[in-house]
């Protein structure tokens, strides 16, 4: 059962692309140069198993439910309770997740741009306009992203331009130092925000040419990569071990430009590529949540629970954590175990099942 | 009716929008341009024991000379801005005390220029970067210095020819005459291997007969050495230069030297360099090559020397070499072996190139630093010699005789 | 609002008329107007007379055929061409017959009136109908059918550069408020009969012509039956304008972005009819509608595919920088003056905060205020006649230019900023889409007043989702940049060469994609230097 509407493969792609990336830009970077250290950027790289992992078996589950979502298929092949449980389960995740989502995004403009203004008003002036694009369906989703997408590529790869004459590619040096494991640990953070490709199960039912559902997938995981990468890479060319020690360092990277005494300052930029990209992020999750929740309910009509949605989210966004640093700890440990579980390990569980009941005998995956 | 009262709704919250912006208006961040205190450059100064002294210096936003309805010339053009200070036991608290004697809101947006005093440059600078990094609104690339004496003084002086005193250090450290130290810099140099830091070193120029004690400007007139980061010693000007060829950060430079087979100099003035390291280790022999490629042009000649000709070109080549060896030589000597910090970044190429035995040192960096063996080696070109051959005044006869 | 009208006039609209044009539903409520004319013409003189009581420009002429039979002429005067009517009418009528006319009106007017268009009239509705729009009606006693002749005149403007749309290489036609002339011109840029024209009247009382045109096996049926299932639902009281029919038809109608096309160039109405787009051409005004439209559409204008490409790329580019000039500049000023001063170079913070030091308002109702002076001047200088709008923009340019920042009120950026913004404003090619986005540009300095850049980004973002949200006649606003269609780009992000815009824009002419034949790329024959 699509939503009402339909996007194309590229469309869900953009939709995708910033689920990711979008808040894995301000927050990992940091996290990940802790473990990590000079190696970081090879840490997105290792976390592309994660997505490519995720991505498969979404892939596989949909290819033998073409027209379901998780919810259903969840129903299907682990029977109407445990289904039902597992509907839940998306449902709280989902909710916590677009919590501490529109928290992140909250701390980061109160704690950067706009001291003083309560985050609430922040939260909730963002979740307004998010709630009036979901009420527009799926089509208005995809069309957003369309236009958000590339401009938000593009102001990231201005942004790495202008900065570009600051790096200093000897900082990358000594490469694997302490050999390939802190990298690795250093990619268990990235892993769980690879994860998060998971909502493409959710958006393949509705695309256009369903073909290429699993083509534009994965080169949206790429692309995710080599974004993390390039980020990470800037990021250490430029203040080399300092970078751990910043909580924003993309956000810091942009302040340092300077070019002809002119072009300085250049926050709004970093704010521009967040604000845009966490909205298409939210949006997608706000989506989803209203999409599962009316599913397990067996709504006919999701539109109404909206903007009653966007309240909880609200409210889970004030509850999710007391402080900025609770929040960053909470994503680098017990969120990874959650996003791990939930978007890689239930799916996982479902393919298990369904492979052991054969279920629709389809061939297996595309691989 | 259903779908009218849903897409009535939508469009009802533009309204209110607009109506919660107006009356929200007033609050939170907003602030306007003029209740704000526009910081220009900061200083830091020992007072007392425990206590610091936090000196700002405030742009005046008053328009001067050239505005179209004042007095053009009025006596007000040199009050362009305001220095105050206050004290207090850390940073933040001076500047708390600070805001006590502002009417307006002191905004560090546009704080470009930090300078130490001595006193607390020989004290320990880390908890001041530290607060500087922390606090938001201060620049990344602000530019640090430090002053000889107070920094409060260096604030005070009213320069001639710029609108402040910071317009004036901006600019000088944008020439890369001297060294040249961000925020970031500063901060990557003390949580680095070696954990030196180097600092522009300010004094105040004399300021010409006649005129007030404070019209002067300060300029940057050597280096601040520091190890750890406590500053420890000085390099003077020439020795600065030195230092900037070895950290590969020189940009300008005119190196005068009076050639061996006539009377006379000829100065040469620095197109573009290079600068390589190339370490290597031996056993416990730690050995670092630095190796210089500079591209020159000749803007003076007061010698008889033809520079058309390539053989006195290339002995000048050699001549030129030489000397930069014999300079950068004069920094080592003083850095590596009087002072014994690493300012010179050789910590972080050791780890690069040899992460292994780099960890072995590195608790003990300062020890081993004097004992690395460095030899220069530099390889000059002349690429032009001006527009003419020899001498162009010199008297015709002399020529002839040539 | 559709419901709200139709409970009103407890119509049920979108009823199929039987045939000719659709009347509208007033003058099929009066039960005289059903009445088929009758054969004893004092009968129908006396409804007619009845239906015309009170007109003192209906003209009933009473006049006997050959001398005998009695006959009744009737027009509206000053909308017909009385000397014709003497000429070829009463004339060979009175002058040159003997004998009472004999079977049927079209007869007699095949053999007698030498007047180029007849149309044959069978009931009151019909006689109405003719003479409101300037044909006289021929009444023959003994007759059951009248005859109307095709002698409109009436006072109208003569041809006019459009002043809306000018432009310096294309045609200098606009559009006029005649139905008929309009159709002509576009019948003139596309004389293929495949070019339709459907037209009905709408109105109660002004029973106002509507033409729907479109290509025939250019544009999809299924819009022009949409258009005409739109058009047909309209039940108001009279259309005076094109705008009327706008707001009547659009598909998100709480929206401020224009959904329809209008132009008053028929250059630019023929160009969309041959990319499969349907126009509206609606009597009285010189406004054509063209649907469905995009927010391109209305940041073209038809000079761009007049010049060079190079040129019209060029243009193109300015005109969408200058776009987004004129919705956030203000904006912008406002947020980064009182949110995000360490964003400007500090040189430049300087001088700025010299001049706003005397200025006693804070820079958003400083915004707000010249913003508004600004929208006022410009309206006072399109209401008021030519001689008096020099002088507006004169005390406009003194006070607020001059006076306002030597009075230290205004600061002089705050003044180069609005202006800036004005001009901005007008190089989108049509004004009234302009419109849309210098209403929006006052909640974003609001949001930008309030959260700073924030705000901004926030209001960018929901003007974006709403733009994604509306659709023209089923066509996504955005299209071709979301939905992204490639081939079209090449006629949005630049203005490609004609030889290569091969394709019509998607998916408007689905129907019959190419309107060219490929490889038209033009080069010389042959290498080498000429003699």
């Amino acid at each position: 059962m699509p939503y009402n509407g339909k996007i194309t493969p590229v469309q869900m792609a953009f939709l995708l692309h910033p689920t990711i990336v979008a808040t894995a830009l301000l927050l990992v970077p940091a996290m990940t140069e802790r473990h990590a250290g000079r190696d970081m950027w090879l840490s997105p790289l290792w976390a592309l198993m994660a997505g490519f992992a995720t991505l498969l078996t979404a892939w596989a589950l949909h290819k033998r439910f073409p027209d379901d979502t998780p919810i259903e298929y969840s129903e299907r092949l682990v029977g109407k309770t445990a289904g039902k449980i597992i509907g839940v389960l998306f449902i709280f995740f989902y909710w916590h997740g677009s919590g501490s989502l529109l928290r992140e995004y909250g701390e980061f403009v109160s704690g950067t741009f706009l001291m003083e203004t309560p985050t609430e008003v922040i939260m909730g002036g963002m979740l307004i306009i998010a709630a009036y694009a979901v009420r527009g369906g799926i089509e208005v989703l995809g069309r957003c992203a369309q236009i958000m997408v590339p401009v938000v590529v593009v102001l990231f790869m201005t942004l790495i331009l202008l900065v570009s004459r600051n790096l200093d590619p000897y900082k990358l040096l000594p490469m694997l130092e302490f050999g390939i494991l802190p990298s690795l640990k250093g990619s268990i953070v990235p892993q769980s925000w690879f994860s998060e490709i998971i909502a493409a199960a959710f958006l393949l039912p509705s695309l256009t040419d369903r073909s290429k559902g699993l083509r534009w997938g994965v080169i949206t995981l790429l692309f995710v990569a080599v974004i993390l990468s390039l980020t990470n890479l800037t990021v250490l060319m430029l203040f080399g071990e300092l970078a751990g020690r910043l909580v924003y360092p993309v956000m810091s990277a942009a302040r340092y430009i300077e070019i002809a005494d002119f072009l300085e300052h250049l926050e709004a930029i970093v704010m521009a590529i967040w604000v845009f990209g966490t909205f298409i992020k939210i949006v997608v999750f706000y989506f989803l949540l209203v999409q599962c929740t009316a599913r397990v309910i067996g709504l006919s009509d999701w539109r109404p629970i909206v903007l009653p949605v966007g309240l909880l989210i609200l409210i889970s966004g004030i509850w999710t954590a007391p402080n900025l640093q609770q929040l960053v700890h909470a994503l680098g440990t017990s969120i990874v175990f959650e996003l791990l579980l939930i978007q890689l390990g239930i799916p996982l569980l479902l393919l298990a099942v369904a492979l052991i009941r054969g279920k629709k005998g389809a061939p297996a995956t595309a691989k | 009716m259903n779908s009218l009262i849903s897409r009535y709704r939508a469009w009802l919250l533009v309204p209110c929008l607009a109506l919660t912006s107006l009356s929200l208006a007033g609050c939170w961040d907003r602030t306007e341009v003029n209740d704000l205190a526009l910081v220009t450059a900061a200083g830091i100064d020992r007072a007392g024991e425990n206590a610091v002294e936090l000196t700002v210096q405030v742009f005046v936003p008053r328009a001067g000379g050239g505005s179209q309805l004042g007095q053009p010339g009025s006596a007000a053009g040199d009050e362009r801005s305001v220095v105050r200070s206050a004290k207090g036991k850390t940073i933040a608290e001076a500047m708390a005390k600070l805001q006590e004697r502002f009417p307006r809101r002191i905004f560090w947006g546009h704080a470009e220029v930090f300078i130490i005093g001595e006193k607390v440059a020989r004290t320990g600078i880390r908890e001041y970067v530290d607060f500087f990094l922390r606090f938001s609104q201060p620049r990344e690339h602000a530019d640090i210095f430090v002053c000889k004496g107070e920094a409060k003084k260096v604030l005070e002086l009213i320069p001639p020819l710029e609108r402040h005193q910071a317009e004036v250090l901006r600019e000088l450290s944008e020439s890369k005459v001297s060294l040249h130290v961000t925020l970031k810099d500063l901060a990557e140099m003390l949580v680095g291997d070696a954990g030196d830091a180097a600092l522009p070193y300010l004094t105040t120029l004399p300021p010409p007969v006649g005129k007030g004690q404070q019209h002067t400007i300060a300029y940057i007139a050597g280096t601040a050495v520091f190890r750890d980061d406590r500053m420890i010693g000085t390099l003077n000007q020439q020795k600065t230069r030195g230092l900037m060829w070895l950290r590969d950060e020189i940009k300008f430079s005119v190196v005068t030297l009076s050639p061996e087979e006539a009377d006379g100099f000829i100065s040469f003035y620095l197109l573009r360099s290079r600068t390589k390291w190339l370490p290597r280790i031996e056993g416990d022999r730690w050995s670092m090559t630095v190796e210089i490629t500079t591209e020159d042009d000749v803007v003076e000649n007061t010698t008889s020397l033809d520079l058309l000709d390539p053989e006195v070109t290339r002995a000048l080549e050699a001549e030129l070499e030489r000397e930069i060896v014999r300079r950068i030589e004069l920094t080592l000597k003083q850095v590596q072996q009087e002072m014994k910090v690493d300012i010179v970044g050789f910590a972080e190429i050791f780890h690069r190139r040899y992460p292994r035995e780099w960890r072995k040192v590195q608790d003990r960096w300062d020890e081993k630093f004097p004992e690395v063996e460095v030899r220069v080696e530099v390889d000059a070109k002349i690429l032009r010699p001006g527009v003419s051959g020899s001498m162009i005044t010199r008297p015709k006869d002399e020529r002839r005789n040539r | 609002m559709r419901n709200w009208i139709r409970r009103l006039s407890g119509q049920s609209p979108g009823k199929p008329q039987p045939s000719g044009t659709p009347l509208p539903s007033e003058m099929r409520s009066d039960p005289r107007m059903r009445t088929p004319l009758s054969a004893a013409l004092s009968e129908n003189e006396n409804i007619l007379r009845s239906v015309y009581a009170d007109c003192s420009d209906a003209v009933f002429r009473r006049f006997a055929v050959g001398g005998q039979t009695s006959a009744l002429l009737l027009y509206i005067e000053g909308l017909t061409n009385v000397e014709e009517i003497d000429r070829c009418v009463l004339a060979p009528l009175m002058l040159q017959t003997d004998q009472p006319p004999s079977g049927p009106p079209d007869q007699l007017a095949n053999r007698q009136i030498p007047v180029s268009g007849t149309k044959p009239v069978a009931d009151i509705a019909g006689v109405v109908e003719e003479v409101s729009i300037g044909n006289p009606v021929l009444l023959i006693d003994g007759q059951t059918g009248g005859m109307a002749f095709s002698l409109p005149k009436w006072e109208k403007r003569n041809l006019e550069e459009p002043k809306a749309e000018p432009t310096i290489r294309g045609s200098r036609e606009g559009f006029l408020e005649t139905l008929g002339d309009n159709m002509a011109l576009i019948r003139r840029r596309i004389r293929s009969p495949r070019l339709k024209m459907r037209s009905m009247e709408i109105g109660r009382y002004s029973m106002t012509r509507v033409a729907v045109a479109y290509i025939d096996g250019l544009a999809d049926p299924k819009l022009v039956d949409e258009v005409m299932r739109r058009l047909q639902k309209i039940d108001i009281d009279g259309i005076l304008e094109s705008g009327y029919v706008e707001e009547l038809i659009e598909d998100h109608p709480w929206s401020p972005f224009p959904q329809v096309m209008s132009t008053e160039r028929p250059d630019t109405a023929a160009a969309g009819l041959l990319e499969g787009r349907v126009a509206m051409l609606v009597d009285g005004t010189p406004f054509a509608l063209v649907v469905p439209a995009s927010l391109f559409t209305v940041l073209q204008s038809a000079e761009d595919y007049y010049q060079r490409f190079w040129i019209s790329t060029a243009i193109r580019w300015l005109r969408y920088f200058f776009f987004v000039i004129s919705l956030l500049l203000p904006s912008a000023y406002v947020a980064i003056l009182t949110y995000h001063q360490e964003m400007l170079p500090t040189t430049l913070l300087l001088s700025v905060a010299i001049s706003r030091e005397e200025v006693p308002f804070p820079a958003l109702v400083e915004a707000l205020l010249m913003e508004i002076t600004f929208e006022a001047l410009r309206e006072a200088g399109v209401r008021l006649p030519k001689q008096v709008g020099t002088a507006v923009s004169i005390v406009g340019a003194l006070v607020i230019g001059e006076a306002a920042v030597s009075a230290g009120l205004v600061s002089a950026p705050m003044v180069m900023v609005v202006s800036l913004t004005g001009i901005a404003s007008f190089t989108i090619p049509r004004y009234h889409a302009g419109f849309a986005f210098r209403l929006l540009r006052f909640p974003i300095i609001l949001l930008a007043g309030t959260l700073g850049l924030l705000g901004i980004m926030l209001g960018i973002i929901a003007i974006v989702v709403h733009m994604c949200t509306i659709r023209s006649f089923g066509v996504p606003y955005l299209t071709p940049l979301s939905p992204a269609r490639g081939s079209m780009l090449k006629d949005v992000l630049v203005r490609a060469p004609w030889w290569m815009l091969n394709t019509r824009p998607q998916p408007v002419g689905q129907l019959n994609p190419h309107r060219q034949s490929d490889n038209q790329r033009p080069g010389p024959d042959t290498g080498g230097e000429q003699r």
